[in-house]
């Protein structure tokens, strides 16, 4: 037997070993407090019904509005486009997949801001970057996109333009409805396409 | 890469491509010199008069293993940062027959092949071609496989957790196993007669 190989056998059972007796490294994924709570104080972190309406009816592809209510909720009511991730589905492995894609802006929504701040957080303390909460949740979509009322003549010209936006928007999600009489079923949520690209810091796998 | 150094931001991304062929073209080099180009020397496995491939990926794994397991407990590198590819069970067991059968019927693996066509093998040659060609087949027939290919999808499951072990247990056995199959093979070696290639 030739020596070396009798040398490199006692060198990987010393390794073994060393491993054998090593304690288990932890790791803590989070961010850190400090981190988290100049995160929560920042407001760039809400994004106006607006905003969130232009990037739609421009069809921005690297806008994923994630619903985070029940999914009976979100059968009844949704913004198009939007996914449903319930907010007791927020950890689990297909949401990571979500997470992680660094292309996409994540933008939680709820009934108002309080569920969908709570997934914003979670994801917050786990590290993922672009993720978003729409201001006001739903209710407020509906309310100034969906239902928006007649400015009068004196306003300024930016609430009209404002005006003409919402109601060109709600035209383009409802169809030609008179203001405010979009009933709940002509609203049945779309299927969003997904890019579901790998998770961060993916590449291609390896083999010989 | 599969990371650290790009996800933690020391290296920038834009330069992914660029080390990817730089290790690409190592990995090339070390097949070659190694003799991998030859569908000869990969077939040995299969007839049992050259374990050469079985130990060159044995002592790449159990030294990746080991240098990620003391790195991370060092804290020079962060192994959660790792990406690891999610493990879809029916798919991975299909495609790793697929790919066996490849393996012993052309006597290449993807790698070694395009190793062959750089120095000029026209078997090589012939099983790139077929690679694509398959890759062609596959595209186009993909609908078929989609529900299959993507089912049992268990992320990136760790195979010391699937077992019960600890990571240094599971680490230790690997590498004692590895060592046994080192010696078994050149037992086998000295049993089955020799190719000279």
């Amino acid at each position: 037997m030739n020596k070396n190989y009798i040398f490199l056998t006692i060198l990987a059972v010393v390794i073994g070993l060393g491993i054998l007796i090593m304690p288990e490294t932890k790791h803590d994924n989070q961010i850190k407090p400090v981190d988290l709570l100049i995160a929560i104080d920042d407001p760039s972190r809400f994004l106006s019904t607006d905003v969130i309406t232009d990037r739609l009816v421009k069809k921005d592809p690297t806008l994923l509005l994630i619903d985070v209510r029940t999914a009976s909720q979100f059968n009844s009511f949704s913004i198009p486009g939007a996914i449903n991730i319930p907010l007791d589905s927020i950890l689990a492995r297909s949401t990571a997949e979500i997470m992680g894609n660094k292309d996409l802006d994540k933008v939680f929504y709820s009934n108002a801001d309080v569920t969908s701040d709570q997934a914003w957080i979670i994801n917050k303390r786990l590290g993922y970057k672009a993720i978003y909460v729409l201001q006001g949740g739903v209710n407020k979509w509906f309310n100034t996109i969906v239902i928006n009322e007649i400015p009068a003549d004196t306003e300024p010209v930016e609430i009209i333009e404002l005006y003409q936006f919402r109601k060109g928007a709600c035209q383009y999600f409802f169809g030609n409805n008179e203001t405010g009489s979009v009933k709940e079923s002509n609203a049945a949520p779309k299927k969003a396409v997904v890019i579901t690209k790998k998770a961060t810091g993916a590449s291609a796998g390896g083999g010989c | 890469m599969t990371g650290p150094l790009i996800p933690m931001g020391v290296i920038p991304e834009t330069w992914n491509n660029v080390i990817a062929l730089i290790i690409g073209i190592g990995f090339g080099f070390a097949l070659e010199a190694s003799g991998f180009s030859s569908s000869r020397k990969i077939m040995g496995t299969f007839f049992g008069y050259d374990f050469v491939v079985l130990r060159v990926f044995f002592t790449a794994a159990i030294t990746a293993m080991s240098g990620i397991i003391y790195f991370d407990f060092m804290g020079w590198m962060d192994a959660s940062m790792l990406y690891i590819n999610p493990y879809y069970v029916s798919s991975a067991i299909t495609g790793g027959l697929v790919m066996g059968a490849g393996f012993a019927l052309g006597g290449f693996c993807p790698g070694t092949s395009f190793c062959g066509v750089a120095i000029g093998k026209i078997d090589a040659m012939i099983f790139s071609a077929g690679l694509f060609v398959g890759i062609f087949i596959f595209s186009e027939i993909y609908p078929l496989f989609e529900k299959m290919y993507n089912s049992g999808n268990l992320g990136g499951a760790m195979i010391y957790d699937m077992l019960g072990l600890s990571k240094g247990v599971f680490a230790f056995l690997l590498i004692i196993v590895a060592i046994g199959m080192f010696y078994a093979a050149t037992f086998v070696e000295k049993k089955v007669k020799k190719v000279d290639y």
